[in-house]
């Protein structure tokens, strides 16, 4: 135990001698926000909407068939007829659903006899994205519903759709900071952790290291652990500031358990991506390698998270990926507990494929580590 | 268990791909010898050493040290062992006392026994004013000073040293030189040194192999190595004889005196010693009312043993342009 600890005191020591590495690792993230905020454009698909139909009627039938062929045209939505309100509303907090459309008793009736009828539209607005997307598409097929009828009744009002905002209303921006954290996240991992044993072989310090008793264990396990004490700290300042940025106020909106989820979540994301990054880079010898590595795994990692676009739109082979992606699920977390309130039962889920990754790859990065030269 | 050598290898063998860097060395050091490594770049030094140090595995062969084996009980072999690196292998970015406190830790000294021991150490080798500087702002030879401290804090029973004065200046290479034969005289410590400097193997070894290719060639005394090989002591002498003396009849004779020349002259002398054959030369040709105006004697040094063993000169290039073709991977392991 001593060993280890000192490994980790070396490698803090060494990580506080560097303020500029401090600095520079949480600015960068910050400018994604920024950068990101303003530039993410792209098309939906297959964002999957819970339908209920409490009316049964011809008209409610229409809306429906409007909506499946939104489904087998343009995709855009992928349609899931469901019995009860409780089941969509869960599905919604937990993210099974983006959208959940309610048709109300005598949608029918009262479209036949007055005209106007409203339909019920939940819409999860902490992905601004694919919420607008599905209202733009909804609106339209609510719409063509009317105009079938209009003709008839040479009425122009239609159906009126009413937007309930599931949640507090999110702007484009906040809706990235899970993305910037995970981003801070990364880099943290990416510039702890293995990169230490990266550059310790690089400028031959790391023959030092071999010649004395320390283990596998303490080696790897210590720069882990500094690690992941550096990049807690780090992505923390992170989500404070860009939640300042975009204007919230987290010790307004973040519950104890919630804090205490948020911290869980990074620290258990910051684990797996050190034990992936310690297995990839393991052997590396240059920094070169790192850089390059570290530049591609970011990108493959960051995008098909669902931080920028949501997982449910991905082609078939991608979901699989963004299935074992880690990130994937630091992403729905961080989603969860920052915008929805959710507490730890909601994203038990989340922590445990994180804990299960993050111990599986640290103890396959220990395994693997080369203990001589 | 006292008779146990501090280090034994039997048929040691590396190879590197298709470069066998060690061909079979067998060496045995007893425990307080000074034991100088002597040879070329890519003798083979820093391989050999890496495998004594548990940093390499052997291709085959085997190595004890105080009769642990290398490779099957590393870790108590890690504990016996102090090791200078070649490279410097101090953190910069901590101070001196932080390097040797946390190296400490690494091997699960206690806090008093650590602080005791770096003070100490840090005496030792003239840092104390500079134990909380950076050691980034350290000068080569300070840094160099530091790793051998470093590899003391455990109180080894062995200490290896790779190339320890390897670009340093005079004035550094001594204060090295100087600590280490404190550390030999005052702790009788054990200690193995590679070098490709002959006068530190002369001024510093007790016992010297030279290493060449890959194998050990001569294992001896430095005054031992020297007696092999069959050369002599030159004394060159700028002479003006008077008419009818012949100052090579004149020292021909003389005891211990090989051979002897003159041209243009200069009177060339072999002899077995020059610092004591060179009183009876000077008084034989006094005696004959030679005036000797210019003496130069060359001694019989290391370079010249190491040039009959090996036929080239300890400091030949060709083996960089060898490792050239290698690859950027390999020369770091196989060292020099």
């Amino acid at each position: 135990m001593r060993r280890l600890i000192a490994i980790i005191e070396r490698d803090l020591r060494k990580f506080l001698r560097n303020p500029l590495v401090m600095v520079v690792s949480i600015v960068m993230p910050i400018i994604y926000l920024l950068i990101l905020g303003n530039s993410f454009l792209g098309e939906l698909k297959h964002l999957p909407v819970a339908i209920i139909d409490r009316d049964g009627g011809s008209f409610a039938e229409r809306v429906i068939e409007n909506l499946e062929a939104i489904e087998r045209g343009p995709s855009t939505i992928a349609t899931y007829r469901v019995s009860s309100e409780g089941e969509a509303m869960r599905g919604l907090k937990e993210g099974l659903f983006k959208a959940v459309v309610i048709i109300p008793q005598g949608f029918s009736k009262h479209l036949v006899k007055r005209g106007s009828a409203e339909v019920g539209l939940f819409v999860d607005n902490t992905d601004v994205v694919s919420a607008n997307t599905l209202k733009t598409a909804l609106l339209s097929a609510l719409g063509s519903t009317a105009e079938g009828f209009i003709a008839v009744r040479e009425r122009a009002e239609g159906v009126r759709v009413r937007t309930i905002e599931v949640h507090p209303k999110i702007d484009y921006d906040q809706t990235l900071i899970p993305g910037v954290v995970i981003m801070a996240i990364f880099l943290g991992a990416l510039t702890t952790g293995v990169f230490n044993i990266v550059m310790d072989r690089f400028l031959g310090t790391d023959e030092s290291l071999l010649l004395t008793p320390l283990t596998r264990t303490d080696i790897v396990g210590g720069l882990v652990i500094s690690g992941l004490v550096i990049t807690t700290v780090l992505a923390l300042v992170v989500l404070v500031l860009s939640s300042l940025i975009s204007g919230i106020y987290l010790w307004n909106t973040l519950s104890p358990s919630g804090f205490v989820g948020v911290v869980f979540i990074v620290m258990l994301s910051t684990l797996s991506l050190q034990g992936l990054l310690f297995i990839i880079l393991g052997r590396a010898d240059h920094p070169r390698v790192v850089g390059v590595l570290g530049g591609f795994l970011n990108v493959i990692l960051f995008f098909p998270s669902g931080a920028v676009y949501p997982v449910e739109s991905f082609p078939y082979l991608l979901r699989l990926f963004a299935w074992v992606n880690p990130e994937t699920y630091s992403v729905h977390a961080l989603k969860a507990v920052l915008f929805k309130g959710a507490g730890l039962g909601a994203i038990k889920g989340d922590i445990l494929f994180l804990s299960v990754f993050a111990l599986f790859t640290i103890a396959v990065a220990i395994a693997t580590f080369k203990r001589e030269l | 268990m006292e008779d146990v050598a501090a280090i034994e290898t039997r048929s040691l063998v590396k190879r590197f791909g298709n470069i066998e860097a060690l061909k079979g060395v067998d060496i045995r050091l007893e425990r307080g010898e000074f034991f100088g490594l002597l040879g070329p770049n890519g003798a083979g030094k820093t391989t050999l050493i890496r495998i004594l140090t548990t940093l390499l595995m052997p291709t085959s062969g085997e190595a004890w040290l105080y009769g642990y084996h290398v490779v099957k009980e590393c870790a108590r072999v890690r504990h016996l062992i102090g090791v200078v690196p070649q490279a410097t292998t101090c953190d910069l970015d901590l101070t001196a006392r932080e390097n040797l406190d946390i190296y400490g830790r690494f091997y699960g000294l206690a806090k008093k026994e650590r602080t005791e021991q770096i003070d100490y150490l840090l005496k030792m080798i003239g840092l104390e004013e500079r134990s909380e500087d950076l050691v980034a702002t350290y000068s080569g030879g300070m840094r160099r000073r530091l790793e051998v401290a470093r590899a003391l804090v455990h109180r080894p029973s062995l200490l290896i040293l790779d190339e320890p004065t390897l670009g340093l200046d005079p004035q550094s290479r001594y204060m090295v030189w100087r600590l280490l034969k404190r550390l030999k005289d005052d702790y009788s410590l054990t200690i193995l040194l590679t070098t490709h400097y002959m006068e530190e193997a002369e001024a510093l070894c007790s016992q010297v192999a030279i290493i060449d290719h890959g194998k050990i060639i001569a294992v001896d005394t430095v005054e031992g190595l020297k007696k092999s090989v069959h050369e002599r002591d030159k004394v060159e002498l700028r002479l003006e004889a008077p008419a009818g003396v012949d100052p090579v009849t004149t020292v021909r004779t003389l005891e211990g005196v090989k051979d002897a020349g003159l041209k243009e002259g200069l009177l060339t002398v072999t002899v077995e010693n020059s610092q004591r054959g060179l009183p009876a030369i000077f008084e034989a040709l006094r005696k004959k009312d030679v005036k000797i105006q210019e003496v130069r004697t060359t001694h019989l040094t290391l370079e010249d043993v190491f040039i009959h063993y090996t036929g080239r000169p300890v400091r030949d290039e060709e083996t960089r342009k060898v490792s050239f073709f290698i690859g950027a991977g390999v020369p770091r392991k196989w060292g020099r």
